[in-house]
Order: structure tokens, then sequence, then C-alpha cells
């Protein structure tokens, strides 16, 4: 509420300011990005008309706003990277926070901002495809817009930027399960539920990478077990597994609740018997991967993605364009790969026991 | 009568252990200590729940968010210890039981103020508690390092452990505030005042009223002690997964609520048994945690959980049939 006055206030104020023929030059605060985005933005649509050489590459004269999905630790993280590119580059960059995880209020906020004629708008989807009408909207008022984890809409943005190709993020599960059972043994795998694309495509790649170089290793099932993304769903599927699978040697997963599999491997008095590897938040898996019940945990590092999607979402909105191996300032980024609309980076991070307190999300 | 297994349960015992001897011919690993010992540690916070549903539909209602009330009074106790530094198992049971009770106690003041369905009342304090709880209190996850150190003692804690093959199998403790909630429950039911009062108003409010009982007072009890059941399941759910969420729980309340039924609880109220709400659950997840080892997808848990619910719907309300036309009462 208080925002969308702000806004309409400046308009009544710019109105004013063209009205007299004269040019307010206030100094712009960080908590109103939209003076310097609606002084700028007239002669910033002008000239886009007339031609692209005349923008300018001061990061300084660009305003891009990051959308997250919602307030917590991961995301937290993700808005400590966007303030890095901030001091590193001067660009104007900066994070809102939908009160509630949904669609609604992530487009809520996207209609303020396209109201306040920002350069770019960086999104991290809820639902993807609900958001399309309005980053339609947003690009029709020449606003760049550039998604993070959201592959499926990626025709109908700017660009999409994703951490690492899928299959790449799923072999390391593959490779190291491998590793920590030395190479040999039966196991299986978990997704949070069938359905969610990603996580289908990590397993798949993992096993793929598994039944090619590790003959001696044997998936038990067919397909993998999901854990409803729920510590409790990891926990009971694995006491579940080790009756029907006695001699089972190692269990990975997909979705980040791993901590259930070792809880009842501890239960069970098989910690050593069976290794695990998991995708792994260090808030939530630091205690399982110091105890040794957990030998290998894997993610992404939401600062850097946060990081290397404004600086995309500048380089875009300045004219000066986006390709394979462009470099976005960032570890992981530093030469991407554009395929279609989507640049990947290769940015996964391996936690072990010794770095996983280097993290804090 | 009483203490004595009645027809119904006897066909869910029936089916117990059709379905088990099947499994067993399926995969021998199934008959074994571990299975039950499994089967126990992962059901017993559904069990305390389950137990305290059967209090609430035998008095002519039902609660639907007494997983928001068992998140909240966990989910707060715990955000409180973390930042206090409590690490006191007696803290943890007894303010989460607290909580619950003045939830329980706002669901029952609601519902006489209302005097609308508890159905609707409760689906609507569901989503109150539950938003109140993320908007006020907090809404980020612990992990296992950060919890309380006596929590997942008490979630790993065993009172019987035996060896097996190639590690151990162990019966949970948890069990003990499952049976100290099955007794409490069988107590207040069988042999108090208010045990009849509760039973008296889910026949019948009026004459209930008219015998000298008092629906509020008993109300205020019976959601009161729902209420109390809860908080000390969420501890107990928390114990177990050693990891606290701002959104688990939640969404999980009608599986509690097809074991109670499946246990031959009558939903329009006045009947239903302690232990037929127990082999309920039980069969609940007995389905559930032997599909792998039948070699089924989970979807299969769904067909099952469903075509059992029916099946106990109709041979409740067939059985109710029998029994008024043995006693020449004839409804339809």
């Amino acid at each position: 509420m208080k925002r969308k006055l702000l806004a309409s206030l400046m308009c009544a104020v710019l109105m004013a300011g063209l009205l007299s023929g004269c040019s307010s030059n206030e100094p712009e605060k960080k908590e109103e990005p939209a003076a310097e985005a609606e002084e700028s933005a007239p002669t910033d649509t002008e000239e886009g008309e007339s031609g692209e050489e005349a923008k300018t590459a001061d990061p300084s004269e660009y305003n891009v706003v990051m959308i997250v999905k919602q307030s917590d630790s991961w995301f937290d993280d993700m808005a400590t990277g966007v303030e890095q590119l901030r001091k590193d580059t001067g660009l104007n960059v900066s994070v809102q926070v939908p009160e509630t995880g949904d669609a609604a209020s992530q487009i809520s906020i996207m209609e303020d901002l396209i109201a306040q004629g920002v350069d770019a708008i960086c999104i991290v989807p809820n639902d993807p495809s609900a958001l399309i009408p309005t980053i339609e909207k947003a690009r029709e008022a020449g606003i760049v817009v550039v998604t993070h984890e959201a592959p499926g809409i990626a025709e109908n943005v700017d660009l999409d930027v994703e951490a690492f190709v899928n299959e790449e993020f799923g072999k390391l599960f593959g490779e190291k399960l491998a590793e920590v059972m030395g190479g040999e043994g039966e196991y299986a795998g978990f997704v949070g539920g069938l359905t969610m694309d990603t996580h289908m495509s990590w397993y798949q790649a993992a096993v793929d990478y598994i039944t090619e170089n590790y003959p001696d290793m044997t998936c038990v099932t067919e397909e993998p077990y999901e854990d409803g993304n729920s510590i409790e769903g990891a926990h009971d599927k694995t006491l579940e597994i080790l009756t029907s699978y006695p001699n089972i040697k190692g269990l990975f997963d997909c979705s980040a609740h791993g901590g259930g599999i070792c809880e009842a491997l501890r239960e069970k008095d098989k910690l050593e018997s069976v290794k695990v590897v998991s995708l792994a938040l260090p808030s939530m898996s630091a205690t399982y991967l110091k105890d040794g019940s957990m030998q290998h945990g894997q993610a992404w590092r939401p600062a850097d993605a946060g990081y290397a999607t404004c600086y995309a979402a500048y380089l875009l909105a300045s004219g000066q364009g986006l390709e394979t191996g462009t470099d976005l300032k960032i570890t992981g980024y530093e030469s991407v790969n554009v395929e279609g609309n989507i640049a990947y980076g290769n940015a996964p991070l391996e936690f072990t026991a010794d770095n996983i307190d280097d993290y804090n999300f | 009568m009483r203490g004595k297994l009645d027809q119904f349960q006897k066909i869910l015992l029936g089916v117990i252990v059709l379905y088990s001897i099947f499994v067993t011919i399926k995969n021998p690993a199934f008959f074994s200590m571990e299975t039950l010992f499994d089967l126990i540690r992962t059901s017993s916070a559904s069990m305390i729940v389950a137990i305290g549903l059967l209090v609430v539909m035998i008095s002519g209602g039902i609660d639907v968010s007494f997983m928001a009330v068992a998140l909240f009074g966990s989910y707060t106790t715990i955000n409180l210890m973390i930042s206090l530094g409590i690490n006191s198992l007696v803290f943890a049971f007894g303010f989460s039981a607290l909580l619950g009770l003045l939830l329980g106690l706002v669901n029952a003041l609601l519902i006489n103020w209302l005097k609308l369905p508890t159905f609707i009342i409760t689906l609507g304090t569901q989503n109150l508690f539950h938003g109140i709880m993320t908007t006020f209190i907090s809404d980020k996850s612990f992990g296992a390092g950060v919890l309380p150190s006596c929590l997942h003692g008490f979630g790993q804690a065993v009172l019987l452990k035996l060896p097996t093959e190639n590690g151990s199998t162990a019966l949970t403790v948890s069990l003990i505030p499952v049976a100290l909630a099955g007794i409490l429950t069988w107590f207040l039911l069988y042999h108090t005042m208010i045990g009849r009062g509760i039973v008296a108003i889910g026949n019948d409010e009026e004459a209930a009223r008219r015998a000298g009982f008092r629906p509020f007072f008993l109300r205020l009890f019976v959601y009161g002690y729902f209420g109390i059941l809860s908080g000390v399941m969420g501890i107990v759910y928390t114990a177990q997964n050693n990891a606290l969420y701002p959104n688990k729980l939640v969404g999980d309340e009608l599986m509690v609520v097809a074991a109670v039924v499946i246990g031959g609880t009558k939903i329009t109220g006045g009947q239903g048994k302690i232990l037929g709400a127990v082999l309920g659950t039980a069969i609940i997840y007995l389905l559930n945690s032997t599909l792998i080892l039948i070699g089924l997808s989970s979807s299969w848990n769904n067909l099952f959980v469903g075509a059992i619910l029916v099946i106990s719907v109709a041979v409740t309300s067939y059985q109710e049939r029998i029994k008024n036309r043995n006693h020449l009462i004839f409804t339809e």
C-alpha cells in the first residue's frame, strides 16, 4: 500500500516537474528507486526506439529489482549476493520479498514495478506459468525480465539464468554416491515427488551415470521413492527400504531431506554400512555432515545465483547483451553457456564436514 | 461388553491379519519384530491425535484444526526453548500442551458462540492458528544441530533394543505418550461422569441437556483435552524428526480423520472405541509402509486407504441398521 502511494506521489511530482519544464536533481535513495527510474525512463525509451547505441553502460544509470519467492534463509542469502553486486558495480539493484510464498503476491509486486518503470525485473517465480501475463505486460512496457529457476517459461522472458545444467548436477549425485560406496553394491534414490521435474532429471542423470560407469552398482527400483519433501517421509520410507532390501549400501536424496534418512539409519545402527548423499541446506544438514552420517551434500549458492541473475539483467537492459562465454562476474558463472533463452552457469556447491560451516543458508 | 472386542474390531483385526499374511507370502522379510517396532515408531505421533479426535467425534463434533494446534504448540515452544536456552523435556511437553489447551478452548468457545458446524469453525481456526504462528512468531526452519538436545534424545530413546542381522531394531519410547493418552482417555470416557456426558451430547444434545449435562462445559473439556494431546503430539513429532519446519503437519489432518472413521467411529457422534481408532491408524500405516515390500508404487496407498475407508463406513452403517431393526427402529 505504502509503495503504491509513494509511486503515485512520485508520478505527481514528476508531472509537475515536466509541466514547469525543469528537471529536479534530488539525490536518490535506496528505498526510492522510483525517483531515478521515472527520470531516466522517458529518455531511455525514446532513445531505445531511435537506436541502441545511445544507451550508457554505466551501471548506476540502471534500476534492477529482484523479486524472490519468500522470506527464508535461502532467499536471505540470495539478498546478500544482490547487495554485493550493488557494492561491486554501483548498479541500482534492490530485493523485494513477497509477504507470502505465492504467485499472487509476486504479481502485485511486479505490477508496482511496471508502474514505476524500472529497467529490469529479476524474479524467482513461485508458479512460473501463472506469471506469464504479467511478464508479457512488463516486457511490453520495455522492461527486461530475467528469471531464475524457471527454464519452463524461458521463451516468455528475456533470459532465464540457471546455476547449472540439471543433468550435470544430477551426475554429481551419481559420482559422489559411487565414490562413497566404493563403486559397488545396491542403492536407491529419492525425489520430493514424481512430478517434480528438476528432481526427476537429477535422479535420472545420477542413475544413468552410475549405470554407465559402475557395472557393480545396482539400483533396486525402477522409479525413485518419494519423500514428499519431508523429513518424516524420508525417514519412514528409509525404514521400509532397509527391511525390503537388507543389503542396500547407499541412498541419495534429490530433495533436501536427507536428514530423515540419516535419522532412520541411526535408529537401525546402519550408519556404517549405508552411505548417504543428499541435496542439502547447510542450516538443515550441517549436523549430519559433521557427525559423518551424511557423506556428501550438494546445492548451489543462492547469493551467487542472485548476483549472476541481476548482473545478467543489467547486461540486457544496457543493451550489452549476453552470449555463450559472457562473464557474470561471480564464481561459477564466469563463462555462461547460453542455449536459447537460458544461460547456464556451472556452479554446483559441494558440502563436506569441513566447509559446511562457511555457508549460512 | 466393555473391554471385549466388538464385531467391528474383529473385522479390523481380521483385515490386519489377512493383509499381513499376504505381505509375508510376497516378502518373508515382513514377518519380524522389526516390522512391528517400525510400525509403532512411525505411527505413534498420529495415534496420539487419533485418540484425541475420537473423543471429539464421540461428542458429535469434528476438529480439523488439531495439526495446526500441534504445530503451533511445538513450534512456539521449541522456538522459545532455543532462544532462551531451555533444555528440558518437561518444559517442552508442558508448555506445548498448555498452548494446545488454550487453542482448544478457543475452538470450544467459538463453537459455542457461533453455533456453526464444528467442521467449518475448525477449518477456519486451522488457518487462523497457522497464520498467527507464521506471521507473529516466526517462519524459519530449524535444523538438527539447533534444536534442544533433549528432544533428539527423546526421539532416539528406546525401551527395548534387539539385534538384527546387520544392525538393530528398537521399540521407541514414543510408545509411552501413546499408552498414557490411551489409558487416560479410556478412564475419562468410561469411568467418569464427564465421559458419560460426552457420549450423551454426541447422541442427542437436547436430551443430554434435559438429563442435566452441560454441553458448554463438556465442549470446553473435549476441545481443551484434544488441544493438550495435540500439543504433546507436536513435540513427539518434532523429536522424532529432529527438525522443525513451520509448514509441516498442517494438511495431514484428513488422514487421521480417516483412521478414526475406519476404526468404526460414527461421524455423527455418540459411538466410537479407543481400540478402533488405534487399529484404524495402524491399518493406514501398515498399508502405507508395506508398498515397497510388495513392490508397488506409492500411488497405491491412496487406493488402499480409500477402499478400506469406504468399506468400513459401509460396514458401520450396515451394522447400525441391523441393530436398529433388532430394536424395532425403522428409519428408512
